[in-house]
C-alpha cells in the first residue's frame, strides 16, 4: 500500500487531519526525479505551533527558488495520530510529497524552546532513524541539522545532531546544500563531509569536540579535532533590505496559532535588557526600510488571502522610521479591510500619536513588560523604562478609551529581595489610582489590571548567564509574599508553572552531559513538555537522577567569570568580556543606555566591520 | 449587483477540510481573487457569503453550493468562474456559475453514495436488505435539545444498492436543508448496531442536492 493511502486509511479518526495531508495553497511541489537535494524543515511540535513559525517560512520559501532543491515541512503528530502511525507502519513523512523523511538528505529541526528537544528525539525515532548520530551511519544522506535560538548552546543536544547551524539561514543553509550535492557527486562519505562542512563559517560539528571536566564538575578543556574551528562565529546578514523575502505563504486551512502574514520589520535590538537572549544573539541591530516592509505587506496579503498582517521584530516601535510606516501601512491596510496588529511595543516611546494609529487597527487592552517592581530591580536589568513612562502610558491609553492593562514581570531576577515583590502589588495600586483621577476615564466600567509572573531563566549569552536561579523553595515565598500583598480585586495574578522555569534553565545552561538525560526522558514518554497537560516534571527528575546529574549544579549555581562555559567556543559575536562587565554594573544596579544613545562595547561593531549606526 | 450563486467541487485531499475551516477558507479565496465581493454593512462588515449545505468532514463532492454577491454588474459569470479557479486550493474548484435563482429553503433533499467494504458482500448484502425491510430504521440523533430516537425509514429513498466483489455500494437520498438533515452515516451506524456483518466504510460522495421535486437544486 502506498503511504499515502496508509494516511488517508486513517485519517479521518483523528483531529483536525488536514494538519497531516498537505495541499495547502502556498505550499510547493516539485517533481522528485528533477531534485538533486531533498530537505526535510522539521518543527518539533504540532502543525499549529510550527506553522506559525516565521523563520521556517523565509527558509522554506528561500530553498525552494533554487529548482534543484527541494525543502517540505514536517511537523510533530499529535499524540492520537502518531499512536496511530506506530500501529500501523506509517513512518514520520513530509507534507509536500508524503515521502518519509528518512529518503530526505537534510532532515533540519528549528529549536526555538528548550521544551522541544524531546521532541526532536520522538520526531527521529517516528522516522525510523536513530537518536544517536553516530548510529546513523556513514553513508552521505539523512544529515540532521539544527538551527534557532536554542542552538546558541546546543550542547546538551550534540549527541544527537551531525549539524548546528548558528545564526542566521538565508545563507548558509544553501553553501551547505551546495557542499552536500558538490561531495554527494564524488561520492563522499558523511565523514568526510562533515569535516569539510565544518570549515564553513556558521556551521558547527559537534562531534569534532570533547570535553574534559574538572573534579568539581565544571569544564577542564575542550579538544577539537578534524581541522575544524577552536571557535564557530555565527552567520549575519548584511543587508536586510537586499536579503531574500517570500512572496506567499503557505496558508493552512485549519486555525494555527499565528494565523496571519508576518512582515519582518528588523532583526537585532538596541535595548541590551540583561534577561534578554534575543536582544543579545541577534545583534547587530538592522532594519528594513519602510518601502521594503510596505511592499512585502502588499505582496503576502495579496497572495495568501490573509485579512490579517502583524509586524515581526523585537521592539517594532524602535524602527526609526515608526511613524511614517505606519502611516503607509495603515492607508493600505484601511483602505483592503486588513487588520494591522503591533506585538512588541515599548513603553517609553509609545507617543500619543502612535497610540491613535494602534487605536484604528486594535480594540484589545494593552500589555506592558515592565518585568521589575521597582526601579532599582528595572536597573538591575537594564530594563530602561521608568514609573513614570508606565504610568504616562496608561494614562494616554486610559485616557484614549482602554481600561484594561496586562503586565508582565518576572521572579527570581538578581539581586530580587522582599521589596522589589511588594513593589509590583504598590504598583499594579498606584495605576489602579491613577485611573480614577483621570477626569475623561472611560465611563461606566472599572479598570482591571492583570499581573503576569514568569520565573526568571538566566540565558547564555546576557549578562546574567551566570546567574544561578532562584531555588523552588525561595520562588515559593515570593509567590506567597505576592498575593498577600495584593490587595486589590481589581488586580488579578497569574504564574508560570516554577517547575517548567527549572527544566528550561537546566536544558539552557546544560552541557555535553545532560545528552543522556534528555534521551533517558524521552524513553519514558516525555515529550510536547510545553504543553501542560503532558509536561511531566517528575519523570524528568528521575531521569537526571538515574543518569547521575545534579541538576543544581546547572540550575542554582553561580557560574564562575573564568569558568569554561559550556557555549563559550560558540561566538554570537558578543564578547564574554562585555557580559562580565554588564553583569557588574548590573550588580551595582546602573543602567546601560541603549545602542543608539551610545555604544555600549559588546563587540559586535568590531566582528562585523562597521558601526551600528551611523 | 450580481447574485451568485457557484457550484463546486471538494474531493481528494480538500475533503479533510473542516466545514469550519472552509469558510475560513473561502474568504481568503475571494481576497486573493480580488473580485469585488459585497459585503455586509453592519457594524462590523464583513464580506457576505453562504454555503447551501455543510458538507460533512471526509466527504467528497461534485455539487457544492456557494451564495456571494458581486458589486460589480457588468462582471460575466465566467471571469467571476476564472478567477476563483486561478486561487482555489488543490481538490477544490468552480464547476459553474449563475445567477441565483431558487430560495435556499427550496433546498429538500441531498443525495449520497458510499461503499462498505467487507469480505463477505453477500452476508453483508442480506443484512442490508433486511433492514431496509423491516418496519422502521431507529437512529439516535443529536439535538440541541439532547439525544432523541428518530425513524429515519419513512424519509430514506433507496436509489441503488449494489453488490461488488469486496463491498457493498449504496445510493440514497436523504432529507436535507434549513428543516430536517439526515447523514448517510447514520445508515451506517443503524447497520452495524443491527449485528450485520463487520464492514467499514469509505468513499462518502455527496451527489446531488435536490430539490422536493426531485429537480437539482440551482
Amino acid at each position: 500500500m502506498e503511504l499515502k493511502e496508509k494516511i488517508e486509511k486513517h485519517l479521518l479518526e483523528v483531529q483536525k487531519p488536514s494538519r497531516y495531508i498537505g495541499g495547502e495553497v502556498g505550499s510547493i511541489i516539485k517533481d522528485k526525479s528533477k531534485v538533486d537535494v531533498r530537505f526535510a524543515f522539521c518543527f518539533p511540535d504540532t502543525y499549529d505551533i510550527g506553522m506559525s513559525h516565521l523563520g521556517m517560512k523565509i527558509l522554506y520559501s528561500l530553498t525552494n527558488e533554487r529548482e534543484n532543491y527541494w525543502c517540505e515541512r514536517c511537523y510533530a503528530p499529535g499524540e492520537d495520530f502518531e499512536a496511530i502511525m506506530r500501529e500501523n507502519d506509517i513512518p514520520l513523512y513530509a507534507l509536500e510529497s508524503l515521502d518519509p523523511i528518512k529518503e530526505f538528505d537534510f532532515i533540519g529541526f528549528t529549536m526555538q524552546y528548550e521544551l522541544s528537544y524531546a521532541n526532536v528525539l520522538n520526531m527521529l525515532d517516528l522516522a525510523g532513524l536513530p537518536v544517536f548520530a553516530d548510529e546513523r551511519g556513514d553513508e552521505l544522506m539523512n544529515i540532521v541539522v539544527a538551527g534557532g535560538p536554542c542552538v546558541c548552546n546546543p550542547e546538551p543536544l550534540a549527541d544527537f545532531f551531525d549539524i548546528f547551524i548558528l545564526g542566521e539561514g538565508e545563507e548558509v543553509n544553501l553553501e551547505l546544500m551546495d557542499l552536500y550535492w558538490e561531495m554527494k557527486q564524488k561520492g563522499c562519505t558523511k565523514l568526510e563531509f562533515l569535516r569539510a562542512a565544518a570549515q564553513i563559517e556558521g556551521i558547527y560539528v559537534p562531534r569534532f569536540y570533547s570535553f574534559e571536566y574538572n573534579e568539581d564538575g565544571t569544564i577542564k578543556k575542550m579538544n577539537v579535532t578534524d581541522g575544524a574551528p577552536e571557535v564557530v562565529r555565527k552567520r549575519i546578514i548584511k543587508d536586510l533590505d537586499s536579503v531574500y523575502y517570500p512572496e506567499n505563504f503557505v496558508v493552512p486551512f485549519t486555525e494555527i496559532v499565528h494565523d496571519r502574514v508576518s512582515v519582518e520589520v528588523l532583526r537585532g535590538c538596541i535595548r541590551g535588557c540583561r534577561f534578554c537572549q534575543a536582544g543579545f544573539i541577534y545583534r547587530p541591530f538592522r532594519e528594513k526600510h519602510t518601502d521594503t516592509i510596505c511592499k512585502s505587506t502588499k505582496c503576502l496579503c495579496e497572495n495568501t488571502g490573509y485579512d490579517e498582517v502583524s509586524l515581526a521584530s523585537l521592539s517594532t516601535s524602535d524602527h526609526s522610521e515608526i511613524d511614517p510606516m505606519l502611516t503607509e501601512l495603515i492607508d493600505y491596510t484601511a483602505k483592503e479591510r486588513i487588520n494591522l496588529s503591533l506585538p512588541s511595543l515599548r513603553v517609553d516611546n509609545f507617543s500619543e500619536s502612535l497610540l491613535e494609529k494602534i487605536k484604528k487597527v486594535r480594540k484589545s487592552g494593552l500589555t506592558f513588560a515592565a518585568e521589575g517592581g521597582t526601579q532599582r530591580l528595572r536597573d538591575v536589568i537594564n530594563k530602561n523604562v521608568n514609573e513614570e513612562e508606565i504610568m504616562n502610558t496608561c494614562r494616554i491609553s486610559f485616557a484614549g478609551g482602554y481600561t484594561s492593562v496586562k503586565l508582565y514581570f518576572m521572579m527570581g531576577l538578581p539581586t530580587e529581595t522582599d521589596e522589589d515583590i511588594v513593589g509590583i502589588a504598590d504598583l499594579a495600586d498606584r495605576i489602579i489610582d491613577l485611573f480614577y483621577s483621570i477626569e475623561n476615564r472611560p465611563k461606566g466600567r472599572g479598570v482591571q489590571i492583570s499581573i503576569s509572573v514568569a520565573t526568571f531563566v538566566p540565558k547564555p549569552f546576557t549578562p546574567f548567564q551566570f546567574e544561578p536561579q532562584d531555588t523552588k523553595e525561595m520562588i515559593e515565598h515570593k509567590q506567597k509574599l505576592l498575593m498577600d500583598s495584593v490587595k486589590s480585586r481589581k488586580v488579578k495574578v497569574s504564574y508560570h508553572d516554577p517547575n517548567v522555569s527549572r527544566l528550561e534553565v537546566i536544558l539552557a545552561k546544560g552541557d555535553r552531559r545532560l545528552c543522556k538525560a534528555i534521551y533517558t526522558a524521552w524513553k519514558k514518554g516525555c515529550k510536547f513538555d510545553s504543553w501542560d497537560e503532558y509536561f511531566n516534571f517528575d519523570k524528568w527528575m528521575e531521569a537526571f537522577d538515574e543518569c547521575g546529574i545534579d541538576t543544581s549544579f546547572y540550575a542554582n549555581r553561580r557560574f564562575d567569570y573564568d569558568e569554561i562555559l559550556p557555549w563559550d567556543h560558540l561566538d554570537y559575536l558578543v564578547t564574554k568580556e562585555f557580559l562580565i562587565r554588564e553583569n557588574k554594573t548590573a550588580h551595582k544596579a546602573v543602567t546601560t543606555p541603549n545602542c543608539r544613545l551610545r555604544c555600549s562595547g559588546c563587540g559586535v561593531n568590531k566582528k562585523v566591520g562597521r558601526e551600528c549606526f551611523c | 449587483m450580481l447574485r451568485v450563486r457557484a457550484v463546486f467541487e471538494k474531493t481528494g485531499r480538500a475533503k479533510y477540510i473542516s466545514h469550519l475551516d472552509l469558510n475560513r477558507c473561502m474568504l481568503r479565496t475571494f481576497r486573493r481573487s480580488g473580485l469585488p465581493i459585497w459585503y455586509t454593512e453592519g457594524f462590523n462588515p464583513h464580506p457576505y457569503y453562504a454555503f447551501a449545505l455543510a458538507l460533512s468532514l471526509g466527504f467528497e463532492s461534485k455539487c457544492e453550493i456557494l451564495d456571494f454577491n458581486i458589486t460589480d454588474d457588468n462582471m460575466s459569470m465566467n471571469e467571476i468562474r476564472d478567477r476563483l479557479n486561478a486561487v482555489m486550493p488543490e481538490g477544490m474548484g468552480i464547476l459553474s456559475v449563475e445567477e441565483q435563482k431558487l430560495k435556499i429553503t427550496a433546498i429538500a433533499k441531498a443525495e449520497y453514495s458510499f461503499s462498505m467494504v467487507t469480505d463477505e458482500p453477500e452476508e453483508l448484502m442480506k443484512d442490508v436488505e433486511k433492514l431496509l425491510s423491516g418496519e422502521s430504521i431507529l437512529i439516535e440523533k443529536k439535538t440541541k435539545k439532547g439525544i432523541k430516537t428518530v425513524d429515519i425509514k419513512p424519509d430514506m429513498e433507496i436509489i441503488g444498492c449494489e453488490k461488488t466483489d469486496r463491498s457493498v455500494d449504496m445510493i440514497m437520498r436523504l432529507p436535507a436543508g434549513t428543516q430536517t438533515n439526515y447523514n448517510p452515516t447514520l445508515f451506517v451506524e443503524a447497520l452495524k448496531k443491527s449485528g450485520a456483518h463487520p464492514f467499514e466504510d469509505e468513499k462518502f460522495v455527496r451527489r446531488a442536492i435536490l430539490c422536493g421535486d426531485n429537480t437539482v437544486f440551482r
